[in-house]
């Protein structure tokens, strides 16, 4: 091993972590405030990798600006499965929520496979990029950190700084305080949940210009297990606690790669990949309710 | 005859199969105070619960400021100034004691005045405002409940609904809370619907009284009377 590949790993596994970040937060949120686990999660990253995709690729939309339509997309996606179907599960029994969320998930894969087909595709975004201790630092990705963080920090002022994001708050730590305060209960979690899916819609947008390659329409399923890893890592329901728990698990993932491709005859990528269900099952067992909560 | 301004007419509610309410019928006057008693379990809270919104009326009919209430979700009650202070208060405890009034002003209504009904929260309960950074949780029983009212008031209610404000609390500042309740009644013109488990000072209080068991209505009346019948007040309430 050299400084390099250790620079190397240590670069790009803070920048896709903070991208693993944004794509989990989304999980956090609608867990958070709804109690609803939404297992087509990933099916929604996909969908903004789409957007990016096609925008920049057929109509030359700068992929930063993709972001805002990911943004919208999402909001009109949040809002018809929210009062199509979460809506009428909110209180039903954790198996229906289960089941429906991934029936969506599934809905949006065939969706976009009936139009776009099951290709795997990708596309150029070249900024440049320079090169420190024999590592190329590609700007493209480090933008797409970027952008990131920002949605991040957009998503942590609005629930932190703003009369909705109290709301939000009152009725994760109390329902039925709440309600006695006059909070309208139904519309936080129609607001709550959209903006879970504005915000994982939006991570695909991001997670498309950091890759610009793999996109296909089951890529989300690889992200709907990493977003599980990450938000039971960082405590469900904890905006900054999928932050960190983001950057550590790029962090985890490019050295188990790095460690793993120094031993000969093994796949080393395949085997990063089990890695995640492997620290998933670990957390689970030694702290069900995540590393950072109090 | 007075003017009422809570009539609550044959209600109906339960959980899930289970029926608790079997047709209660009660009023709270303007600037009246009404009790409900009754032994445990008798379906107090779920009166409350029911009234407020938070569960759904199976049947019956809620009437406030003559107004049909009967079906509306808890918000719109509480902007109409219906406001609860649950039993076990129901604070927010992550947040700050003055996070949690300023949550109890999220109503049109509570907005409109907000500097006015803090500051009369906070010279009301003067140990809220000592404590206005603490977190919620972190408070003693006491003071929590102090900040369960303090947070309804914040709503600026005509009517405050209050189940069991003295439970877990030494009898002194029970008591200091219901004086308190009393002198809201005169300052503000607030009516009050109390459930509560101190018979004596409840019926001190109150200028009507009902005592409900299985969810029924089985006595009431001016609290003179009921104390007259003292012997059936203890047979009901099994004490
Ligand atoms: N959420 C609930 N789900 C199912 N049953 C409930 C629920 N809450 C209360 N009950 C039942 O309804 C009945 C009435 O309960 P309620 O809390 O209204 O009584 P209460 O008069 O307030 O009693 P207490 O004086 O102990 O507070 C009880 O049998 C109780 O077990
Ligand atoms: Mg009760």
């Amino acid at each position: 091993m050299e400084v390099g590949q250790i620079f190397a790993t240590i670069l790009y596994g803070t920048l896709i972590g903070v991208i693993y970040g944004v794509a989990t937060v989304g999980l956090n949120v609608i867990f958070g405030v709804l109690r609803i686990v939404n297992v087509g999660h990933g099916a929604f990253i996909m969908v903004g990798a789409y957007t990016t995709l096609v925008l920049y690729g057929s109509l030359g939309v700068p992929p930063p600006i993709t972001i805002a339509a990911s943004i919208l997309l999402g909001a009109v996606l949040g809002l018809i499965t929210y009062y199509l179907v979460i809506k009428h599960l909110v209180d039903a029994p954790e198996l229906a929520t289960l089941i429906a969320t991934f029936a969506i998930g599934i809905l949006l894969q065939e969706t976009v496979k009936a139009i776009y087909g099951s290709d795997t595709r990708g596309f150029s975004w070249n900024l440049g990029f320079a090169e420190v201790l024999n590592v190329n630092i590609v700007y493209s990705r480090l933008a797409a950190a970027l952008l990131g963080l920002l949605l991040l920090i957009a998503l942590y002022a609005l629930i932190y700084r703003t009369k909705l994001g109290l709301a939000m708050r009152a009725v994760v730590q109390d329902k039925e305080g709440a309600m006695v305060v006059g909070i309208n209960v139904d519309r936080i979690y129609a607001l709550s949940y959209t903006l879970g899916i504005m915000i994982t819609v939006a991570s695909g947008s991001v997670l498309a210009i950091y890759l610009q390659s793999g996109i296909h329409p089951y890529m989300g399923e690889i992200y709907t297990l990493k977003g599980f890893v990450i938000a039971v890592m960082g405590g469900l329901g904890s905006i900054i606690g999928a932050f960190v728990a983001g950057v550590l698990f790029g962090l985890f993932e490019n050295a188990s790669y790095l460690i793993l491709s120094q031993i000969e005859g093994i796949q080393p990528l395949v085997l990063t990949r089990s890695i995640a269900f492997l620290l998933l099952l670990t957390i689970l067992l030694l702290k069900p309710t995540g590393l950072f909560r109090r | 005859m007075t003017k009422q301004l809570l009539v609550v007419e044959n209600l109906e509610a339960g959980y899930g199969e289970m029926q608790v309410l079997w047709g209660i019928s009660l009023s709270v006057a303007e600037r009246g105070i009404s009790a409900v008693l009754g032994p445990n379990g008798a379906g107090k809270t779920t009166l409350l619960r029911a009234v407020a919104g938070i569960i759904r009326p199976w049947s019956g009919r809620i009437t406030f400021s003559g107004e049909d209430v009967t079906l509306s979700p808890p918000h719109v009650k509480v902007g109409k100034g219906l406001v609860l202070v649950p039993e076990g208060r129901h604070l927010f405890p992550e947040l700050s004691v003055e996070e949690n009034l300023l949550l109890g002003a999220y109503t049109k209504l509570g907005r409109y005045n907000l500097e006015e009904s803090l500051d009369l929260v906070y010279s009301v309960f003067p140990r809220l405002k000592e404590r206005r950074e603490q977190r919620a949780g972190t408070l003693s029983g006491g003071e929590q409940q102090m900040l369960a009212i303090g947070r309804a008031l914040m709503a600026r209610p005509t009517l405050l609904m209050l189940d069991e404000p003295s439970q877990g609390l030494a009898p002194k500042i029970a008591i200091e809370i219901l004086d308190i309740l009393q002198r809201l009644r005169g300052e503000w013109g607030l009516s009050i619907l109390l459930v509560e488990q101190n018979i004596v000072k409840s019926l001190e209080i109150a200028d009507y009284a009902y005592v409900i068991e299985q969810g029924r209505v089985v006595l009431e009346g001016e609290p003179e009377e009921l104390s007259k019948k003292g012997d059936l007040i203890k047979a009901y309430l099994g004490i």
